[in-house]
């Protein structure tokens, strides 16, 4: 069984509302989570501040809500005394609460760097930006989608997927480091866009946090098998050196 | 958060229940039992070990068997007529149903604790001295020793050694039935069987019960009836749970009210049995 019956037909029915709203606010919190993201990542490439700003004011929303789950998940613990299935649901909630307000503060400080990039000349994006974000929300969408569905095999072939998003930080890491090299005065421009591909690419494990809780909670298990990390960028050296 | 965040482990969970559950030898056991109460057929193969020294619970709906199965464990079914077990109890070894296995012998060293207290009308020491003497003859000095440890081990000793020529009626409900306990402990029993000890009493008399059945777990075998869960799951090594009269799961507590491998299981334990 990989998937799971929704939470219902508890014999109190009050028990079933609560928790349906706990899941609810969770996957409220992961849909302006989503749009935040997409958001910031619009502002960087279409160089606009304003949007960008409107993000980074937006992320107060997302801590309201994981401050209301951390208020509900308190509640039921002492009021319902869960077990089984029903516990796992709500210490997934708890936890995948707190990987979406991570993933909305990266997408807040992507949009806050972009606000101080625009006011530099614009530098030469490279393709691997955009592609790197579009990676990251993809796997956010996918995981929040098996969290929604209880589906463990969809959040299994989310988590495999990190690695390419790690594989494409590494690359981007080596571009940026090359137009640094090539001319020193994009170093200001490209550490901040170093900074806010690290930011991506930490989404990216958050995402991938979600889905270990999302198996976890549909098996009560965790995920059997060492995730192979695509991030390299701590092998790599500053100049091709022959040593 | 490091990377070490994501390294994931299949077996932490399944190593930390083997620390808590280290193997225990089976102190009693039912082997294909099956139960009639004059025909109706109540318990149905059940197949189950209790531990040694450890605190075995059985929870279920009402009706499902575990109170009869309990009572099979010490025959006390036996009292009435055209009730009818089948299979085996064995007992270290020895199977119990067996007409030829002596009832005194079995009921020394298997006692038994119900859901009301039920002090004898009598003084408080005469509750414990009546069922020592009832077995052996001691020296009043030996029995007054038997009387007093009985009463400490039960919890109860610092709060009736000054009045122990009262009646026991006079106790509390919590207090009755620690003596209740006391008494059961007096006949130095090897395993005891409690059915719901606790449903009569407040939260703070079941709370000195469950201490006391931790203290006792490190020298008697101990199976508990409980219809609370939560109770099940503070104060028991292993839970079984029936319905319908057969024993749908049997495992380490931990795991049974955290991952169930049975629907059944799962939905009784999460409240939305139907």
């Amino acid at each position: 069984m990989n998937t799971a019956p929704h939470p219902g037909d508890h014999i109190v029915k009050s028990y079933d509302e609560e928790l349906k709203r706990l899941t609810g606010e969770i996957q409220r919190m992961g849909e302006i989570a989503l749009t935040q993201l997409n958001a910031a990542i619009d502002a960087v490439l279409e160089r606009d501040s304003d949007a960008a700003l409107k993000v980074v004011q937006s992320d107060a929303a997302i801590d309201t809500l994981e401050h209301e789950v951390s208020h509900d998940v308190v509640r039921l613990l002492a009021l319902r005394q869960p077990m089984a299935r029903d516990l796992r649901e709500i210490l997934a909630a708890l936890r995948i609460a707190a990987d979406i307000e991570r993933i909305g503060d990266y997408a807040a400080n992507v949009a806050k760097r972009s606000i101080v990039l625009n006011q530099s000349a614009p530098v030469q994006l490279s393709y691997a930006l955009p592609r790197l974000a579009r990676l990251a929300e993809n796997l956010v969408r996918e995981v929040l989608a098996a969290y929604r569905d209880n589906d463990a095999d969809r959040a299994l072939e989310a988590w495999t997927h990190d690695e390419e998003l790690d594989e494409q930080y590494t690359g981007l890491f080596r571009e940026l480091l090359t137009y640094m090299m090539e001319d020193p005065r994009n170093i200001t421009e490209c550490t901040h866009l170093l900074f806010m591909a690290k930011n991506i690419e930490r989404i990216g494990d958050h995402a991938t946090n979600i889905a270990e809780n999302v198996y976890f909670l549909v098996h009560g298990s965790h995920i059997g098998q060492s995730r192979r990390k695509g991030d390299a960028t701590s092998a790599i050296l500053p100049i091709d050196d022959p040593r | 958060m490091t990377d070490a965040h994501f390294s994931v482990s299949s077996t932490g969970a399944s190593a930390a229940a083997v620390a808590v559950h280290p193997a225990a030898r089976p102190k009693m056991s039912a082997r294909n039992l099956d139960f009639f109460y004059n025909g109706f057929h109540a318990l149905k193969g059940v197949d189950f070990d209790i531990a040694e020294k450890r605190v075995t619970a059985l929870i279920g709906p009402s009706g499902c068997g575990k109170s009869t199965l309990l009572r099979i464990f010490n025959r006390i079914y036996s009292i009435y007529p055209k009730l009818e077990a089948k299979g085996e109890v064995l007992l270290d070894g020895e199977n119990i149903l067996d007409p030829k296995y002596p009832l005194n012998r079995l009921r020394a060293k298997v006692g038994m604790v119900f859901q009301k207290p039920v002090p004898f009308p009598m003084s408080i020491y005469d509750n414990i001295a009546y069922a020592i003497r009832h077995y052996e003859k001691l020296p009043r000095s030996e029995l007054d020793a038997r009387v007093e440890l009985a009463l400490t081990q039960g919890a109860l000793w610092g709060e009736v050694k000054d009045k122990l020529k009262q009646s026991a009626l006079g106790l509390s409900g919590g207090q009755q039935q620690r003596l209740c306990i006391a008494r059961a402990i007096a006949l130095r029993p090897e395993v005891i069987l409690l059915d719901e000890p606790t449903s009569a009493l407040d939260p703070i008399a079941t709370g000195k019960i469950e201490q006391l059945i931790s203290e006792l777990k490190d020298h008697y075998t101990i199976a508990i009836v409980t219809h609370n869960m939560q109770q099940a799951a503070r104060c028991s090594d292993y839970t079984a749970f029936m319905y319908l009269g057969e024993l749908v799961e049997f495992g380490a507590t931990e795991m049974l009210f955290t991952k169930p491998s049975k629907k059944q299981t799962e939905d009784y334990i999460t409240g939305r049995f139907g």
